[in-house]
């Protein structure tokens, strides 16, 4: 029986297992269709999700998804497996992402990106005291404030810090989506941190907190801070 | 160590890629350094606070507006299906005319439901015998205890064959090509389906499988147990009761159309399948056959 992740002929009959994205890909070049399709069901929330996070905005966000499918409908028959698909779509809606700002900033007048660390930085909203700070409420707030915050850095360090510390990709995964040496990545990635951290600074008190008191959360992220510590370690 | 010294890598004091000495050294100014202190619990409050970050939800239209993007800026457009597909009740009127297709089911160790509507075709005189096609499903168990389902096909002579899917939240879309290939007498071929089904929401897969100029419909029950007796209140035309029925009993029902679908009434408490469905076909002048595992309801 045939339940392997590959293609396969079986008494001169074509058998095709849609599950790997190789197979998807090879079937695609030979104009089956729904390979495609497949392709864009498997990857269109990871594409949405980081979309959404570069633009904060969800009609932006389900632009610069379907402009970044276009292109890999485009470009997929040259995709030569070198590096991982969803890596390779990173790269394109990065791509797409800065081809978005660029067309915004022409029609809008408006200057492409906000001051870097050394120079002075837009200021976040003064927080709002009424809000109530315990459990979900903080991490929302938290996040809130974060994605706020995120919209300010610059494009390349807005990237960065979404696919590490969001996304949660390694160092050398960022390096091939950027096209950038692994020192490069690195000291930008602490480059965009520290900017962040300026722009915080007016909701210290809402990062001081050393826990989220009502929920689980607290547990999560330091797992996702061992995991990305880990990430470090393997980049290292 | 001075202060600035300190804030400036405590980025790498939380990544852990400090060396140790300079580990050490910081440590020991954080324990006196009140103001240090404080910007460190910001700087972790902020990998914490990206860590944390929700997921993001897209909207539920997301796929159809990647896809028609994609085809307005390409020459990818649906797959038409060759000549006209079979289409479930519509094509009732025509099948005085057909005849009945094989209908296969497997029912032993590890097979869990299948069932299917038999397409009709004209009768071709080029033909020395008449097309048998079966269709069904099978659950493999893996040596995880995964339980994969595989879409079997068979045919009683050399054809080609083709299978398409239509997307439980699109009923009304045009349905895409799933698999295509050619069927040889009396071989299966195994078609796997986890990838497909890994995304279908829905209770019951519609898969249209077609062959030359014959095509069927193929209701295909995932993930959920057989049940033995259920309570059921329905209203509806007799083709869609029948798949009401067949996905929550997760059992096979043919239905051979008649030239009319009558809107049929259920309300039945704790009834077994044969109960049910001798309740519905009351007053609709169809006859209802039990072959093995299979129920096949026989239009008027």
């Amino acid at each position: 029986m045939h339940t392997g992740a590959h293609a396969g002929t079986r008494e001169g009959m074509h058998i095709y297992d849609y599950s790997t994205d190789a197979v998807l890909i090879e079937r695609f070049k030979e104009g089956d269709e729904f390979a495609f399709d497949l392709l864009v069901r498997r990857y269109e929330q990871k594409v949405y999700q980081l979309a959404y996070r570069l633009t904060n905005n969800p009609d932006d966000a389900a632009d610069i998804t379907a402009e970044a499918f276009l292109r890999m409908y485009n470009s997929l028959k040259r995709f030569r497996g070198e590096a991982q698909l969803s890596t390779w779509l990173y790269r394109v809606v990065s791509n797409v992402f800065f081809d978005f700002r660029k067309r915004e900033a022409r029609h809008q007048h408006l200057p492409l990106e906000v001051p870097d660390e050394d120079e002075e930085l837009v200021e976040l909203p003064v927080p709002d005291e009424s809000v109530d700070i315990l459990g979900h409420a903080l991490q929302a707030e938290q996040s809130r404030v974060l994605m706020e915050a995120i919209q300010k850095l610059p494009e390349y360090q807005r990237v960065m810090v979404i696919l590490f510390h969001i996304e949660e990709r390694p160092y050398e995964e960022i390096a091939q989506i950027m096209n950038l040496p692994l020192g490069t990545v690195k000291s930008r990635l602490n480059r965009a941190r520290n900017a962040l951290r300026q722009l915080l600074e007016p909701y210290r008190e809402l990062f001081e907190a050393e826990s989220c008191p009502t929920t689980e959360e607290p547990q999560e992220a330091d797992d996702a801070l061992r995991a990305s510590q880990e990430r470090v370690e393997r980049a290292d | 160590m001075r202060c600035e010294q300190v804030k400036s890598v405590l980025n790498e004091l939380i990544e852990g890629t400090l060396s140790e000495p300079m580990r050490q050294q910081v440590q020991r100014h954080l324990e006196l350094c009140g103001e240090c202190q404080r910007e460190f619990r910001l700087m972790q409050g902020i990998w914490r606070g990206l860590s944390a970050m929700p997921e993001v939800v897209p909207p539920a239209d997301l796929h159809a507006r990647i896809m028609t993007h994609v085809r307005a800026n390409t020459r990818l457009r649906e797959a038409q299906p060759r000549g006209g597909l079979f289409r479930w009740f519509g094509a009732a009127a025509a099948a005085a005319t057909l005849f009945l297709m094989g209908f296969f089911v497997a029912q032993s160790d590890g097979v869990q439901a299948a069932f299917g509507f038999g397409g009709k075709r004209k009768p071709t005189p080029e033909l020395a015998q008449p097309v048998r096609a079966g269709i069904f499903v099978e659950y493999r168990t893996t040596s995880n205890g995964a339980r994969l389902p595989v879409l079997l096909a068979r045919m009683n002579r050399e054809m080609q064959a083709e299978l398409r899917y239509t997307p439980p939240e699109q009923p009304n879309a045009t349905p895409v090509l799933l698999w295509q290939g050619t069927l040889q007498a009396g071989r299966t071929v195994e078609i796997p389906l986890q990838t497909l089904l890994q995304s279908v929401q829905g209770r019951v897969v519609t898969l249209h499988w077609r062959s030359e100029t014959q095509s069927s419909l193929l209701f295909m029950p995932v993930g959920y147990p057989r049940a033995k007796v259920a309570s059921v209140r329905l209203q509806a035309k007799l083709g869609d009761a029948l798949r009401q029925l067949a996905s929550l009993y997760q059992a096979p029902i043919e239905y051979a159309a008649g030239c009319s679908e009558p809107l049929v009434v259920l309300d039945v408490q704790e009834a077994t399948l044969e109960e049910a469905l001798r309740q519905l076909l009351v007053g609709t002048g169809c006859t209802l056959v039990r072959e093995g595992e299979l129920w096949r309801v026989i239009g008027p």
